[in-house]
């Protein structure tokens, strides 16, 4: 391993409410991407608009940030033209869940070879304290003063549902815990979804520190995450334990794989001859 | 001497393979083909057609006089038959007491072959027939067209031998019709207008292609598709439209040329991507291929009605270019000019077509591409290597910021649709912004006093007081009617606009004014292109001609609406005043 310790520092001051758990999970990137021996040009982070999103910004990588709820899209058009990138996607549950909802689940289908890393708070932090679409039911919050009337989304059972190939869960209190599953995350091939609990320490008063300290558990060596109906009990049944670990594997054909492309065929290197063309006239003679 | 010819039918007739083989039969038999659809929005039933003129010159207007009808059912001849000259040719196997009906029964040798779908080739090998083409050509376009189907192949030559044995037998030349003179010109090609949109991004150098699939523009996500194993192009179908232009802006950050094809609507869902396309300075090019809206419209019918939308899209401030391809040549060159605009400039690049351009075909010269741009305005990793320090929004004259993409060195390519600094890393003080939105502005200078495309060229008569100005597929319409009536006696100037924006004001200020009268002559609702002429070179036309229904213009509607404003006598003869 080449010393990449501090290759990832940006020195961008950092705009986030002190103790927001981003911070672990900042830290537990940059561990992870020293751990796969990544250096920062190597590395494509995409995100979108919050305070999940600004991450790239503090990590000395290449960075797309672009619209909210659209970043899983730019970092699929992205992986395409660039298939030699390692693409990882810090979007918050708002963006993920919400606003990009219908590219979650088509990225899902699509299985191209993208981390998805969802910053789970429950809650709207950067528009002041909204319900997230994992906001829990009945929950006083800025536009819902009576309760929110929705019940939450549930992304593990969704993902398990659809075939995701990777689907996992980590908490920003277990920084350590949460750098492996990032690890493994992007070593799988294909779409992997980590999603990671962290409390909103402005605007949520429930879900603290203390709280996901308490109700998390690890999940261990006996647990078979290739077991599919194992795994959706694991995220649907009615439980205040909340399980972290890799939820649910299987083996799929990525994009490049079922579209037939090889890593190394990769559209940006594609020189421009305009007389190609030529070649397809034949066939309209 | 032309043939004016409209096969008509339901959806599901086989009518638009009927005229591409009925056109490519002529093509090959030395003439000029020029043809336009119109469709509903289904796929069986209902009432289509395709018009289709074959002649020895090369006028490409739309006309809505026919002398040969081919209709394939009982609504087409109810429809269409009043409409058909006088001394026109019906061929059907209905409107039998209709008086100039060829008797054939086109239905009952196909029935007798063994396959009734098999009655457009009946009809076709009638007006091949009639039209002095030889049964050869059409005898070869259907084995290449049937190629692999032997069982197929063999009824629809035996269709044709019948038919071209009929038709001979009925001796038809008392209509008028004479084979028209010509020789075959090798160089020819066959094309659809989405067709040499598609052509136009290959030569263009595209090498990723994402939409959502929306009328009149699938069909050129649908040939990049058929041609990516051959081209390597990938065609990714985007879930929808939203995502298409997301994808777009990330493969072009990443460094593939990027293209996506849309209509109003689907359009509509992009303008977000469109604005972050123009903060973050990816290239883009963007097809419109224009329907009447509002909301869905008339999703199978044309209309000029998006300038503005292509104009406004997206908010806040970036530059653009707009172009717009005035024929079926046109809709190759200007595609594949768009990528290296786009490149070089950054910027989004929108190419408006319309359902008129993108399912009329055409015979053409093949288009050359030794002019076109090989070279990338990318930084390559050599000259990446060589720099200490990359910032993705280099603060520069010219306002374009050199465009490294990311991976190829080891410097990190920033870019974020928050307002930036230099690195590309979000900031909100005063002096960055002010930085940024000056330098987007004075690259908007930058591309309005480039030489995108050619100056526009005043076409024909100059010595005269009236200038028509068109824009887009409206040329080769307005091209022939100014044509006729000059023929007439009367005395127009004619002016197609490419290129919407930036628009070089000096120059169009400077013809404008040479004129007494001028129109504008466009197929929307409220004369988009005149409000902008209004707003951008203060001046206001004399007379505004518009379309509103969906349809192209004709050459006879158009005739009528000019010889309004310069007088001239329809019935023949010169100018009045």
């Amino acid at each position: 391993m080449t010393d990449l310790k501090n290759a990832y520092d940006s020195g961008v001051e950092i705009a986030w409410c002190p103790g927001c758990g981003n911070f672990a999970i900042l830290k537990a990137l940059k561990d992870a991407l020293a751990r796969l021996d990544l250096p920062p040009h190597r590395v494509l982070l995409c995100s979108g608009i919050g305070q999940a999103p600004k991450l790239p910004h503090y990590a000395h990588v290449n960075t797309f940030d672009g619209l909210h709820g659209r970043e899983v899209s730019a970092a699929t058009g992205a992986k395409i033209a660039a298939g030699d990138l390692t693409v990882i996607v810090h979007a918050g549950d708002g963006g993920a869940y919400g606003e990009g909802g219908n590219h979650f689940i088509h990225a899902i289908r699509r299985n191209i070879d993208i981390t998805l890393i969802v910053h789970d708070n429950k809650y709207y932090g950067l528009t002041k304290g909204q319900a997230s679409p994992t906001g829990e039911q009945g929950t006083a919050v800025g536009l819902q003063p009576g309760g929110i009337v929705s019940s939450p989304l549930n992304p593990l059972a969704l993902a398990i549902s659809q075939s995701c190939g990777f689907v996992a869960q980590g908490a920003s209190h277990d920084a350590d815990g949460l750098s492996a599953l990032i690890v493994e995350a992007v070593r799988h091939r294909g779409f992997s979804l980590l999603n990671v609990l962290q409390p909103c320490v402005t605007w949520d008063r429930a879900h603290t520190y203390a709280y996901y300290r308490e109700n998390c558990y690890r999940l261990d060596g006996e647990y078979d995450p290739f077991d599919r109906s194992r795994a959706f009990d694991l995220v649907t049944m009615d439980s205040e334990k909340i399980p972290l670990g890799v939820i649910y594997r299987q083996k799929r054909a990525d994009w490049h794989e079922a579209a037939s492309r090889g890593s190394r065929d990769q559209p940006r290197d594609r020189t421009v001859d305009p007389a190609r063309v030529h070649e397809l006239f034949g066939m309209f003679r | 001497m032309e043939y004016n010819i409209r096969i008509a039918g339901e959806a599901g007739q086989g009518i638009q393979s009927a005229a591409a083989i009925l056109g490519k039969a002529a093509m090959r038999s030395g003439f000029h083909v020029y043809g336009y659809m119109d469709v509903e929005s289904r796929i069986r039933g209902g009432l289509n057609f395709a018009h289709m003129r074959i002649s020895s010159q090369d006028d490409e207007g739309v006309r809505s006089d026919y002398g040969i009808l081919m209709a394939l059912s009982q609504k087409a001849v109810d429809a269409f038959c009043e409409n058909l000259r006088e001394d026109g040719v019906l061929i059907s196997s209905h409107g039998r007491d209709h008086a100039n009906r060829m008797p054939v029964d086109i239905e009952q040798i196909a029935a007798d072959a063994g396959a009734k779908a098999a009655v457009s080739t009946a009809g076709v090998s009638c007006i091949c027939s009639l039209a002095g083409i030889d049964q050869d050509v059409v005898s070869k376009l259907l084995n290449e067209k049937f190629q692999g189907r032997r069982e197929i192949l063999e009824i629809n030559l035996n269709v044709m031998r019948s038919a071209y044995e009929a038709a001979g037998k009925t001796g038809d030349e008392g209509h008028g019709l004479r084979p028209l003179p010509g020789t075959a010109k090798k160089d020819r090609l066959f094309l659809t207008g989405h067709e040499a949109v598609a052509l136009g991004a290959v030569a263009g150098g595209v090498s990723f292609v994402t939409g959502y699939p929306m009328s009149p523009a699938t069909g050129i996500l649908n040939d990049i598709a058929k041609w990516s194993r051959n081209t390597g192009i990938v065609m990714e179908q985007s879930e929808d439209e939203i995502a298409a232009v997301n994808m777009l802006a990330g493969a072009s950050y990443a460094g593939a040329r990027a293209m996506t094809a849309t209509s109003g609507g689907g359009f509509c869902l992009m303008t977000e991507g469109v604005s972050l396309v123009g903060m973050i300075e990816v290239p883009a090019v963007i097809v419109i291929a224009q329907r009447p809206g509002p909301a869905t419209g008339l999703p199978t019918k044309t209309a000029q009605g998006d300038l503005h939308l292509a104009l406004h899209a997206g908010h806040g401030f970036f530059p653009r270019v707009i172009l717009a391809p005035q024929n079926i040549p046109d809709c190759f060159e200007i595609t594949a000019r768009a990528f290296d605009i786009a490149e070089k400039y950054q910027v989004p690049v929108f190419v408006l077509t319309d359902q008129l351009l993108q399912d009329s075909f055409a015979s053409l010269v093949e288009p050359r591409t030794h002019q076109l741009q090989r070279e990338r305005h990318l930084l390559d990793a050599e000259s990446l290597d060589a720099m200490k320090t990359y910032r993705r929004y280099e603060n520069t004259d010219s306002g374009i910021s050199p465009m490294a993409v990311p991976g190829l060195s080891e410097h990190v390519v920033v870019v974020d649709s928050d307002e930036h600094d230099e690195n590309g890393h979000l900031i909100e003080d005063a002096l960055t912004a002010g930085k940024m939105a000056r330098k987007r502005l004075r690259k908007a200078e930058t591309v309005r006093k480039a030489h995108i495309l050619p100056a526009p060229v005043i076409e024909d008569d100059e010595d005269t007081d009236h200038l028509f100005i068109s824009w887009g597929s409206s040329y080769e319409t307005v091209k022939e009617t100014l044509k006729g009536l000059r023929r007439r006696g009367a005395c127009c100037a004619h002016l197609n606009l490419r290129q919407l924006w930036p628009l070089d004001t000096e120059v169009l200020g400077r013809i404008w004014d040479r004129y007494k009268s001028v129109t504008i002559i466009e197929n929307n609702v409220t004369g988009e292109l005149c409000t902008l002429l209004e707003t951008e070179l203060k001046r206001t036309p004399d007379n505004l001609i518009k379309q509103v229904d969906g349809r192209p213009f004709s050459v006879q509607d158009l005739t009528d609406a000019v010889s309004d404003i310069i007088h001239v006598r329809t019935a023949g003869g010169g100018e009045k005043k």
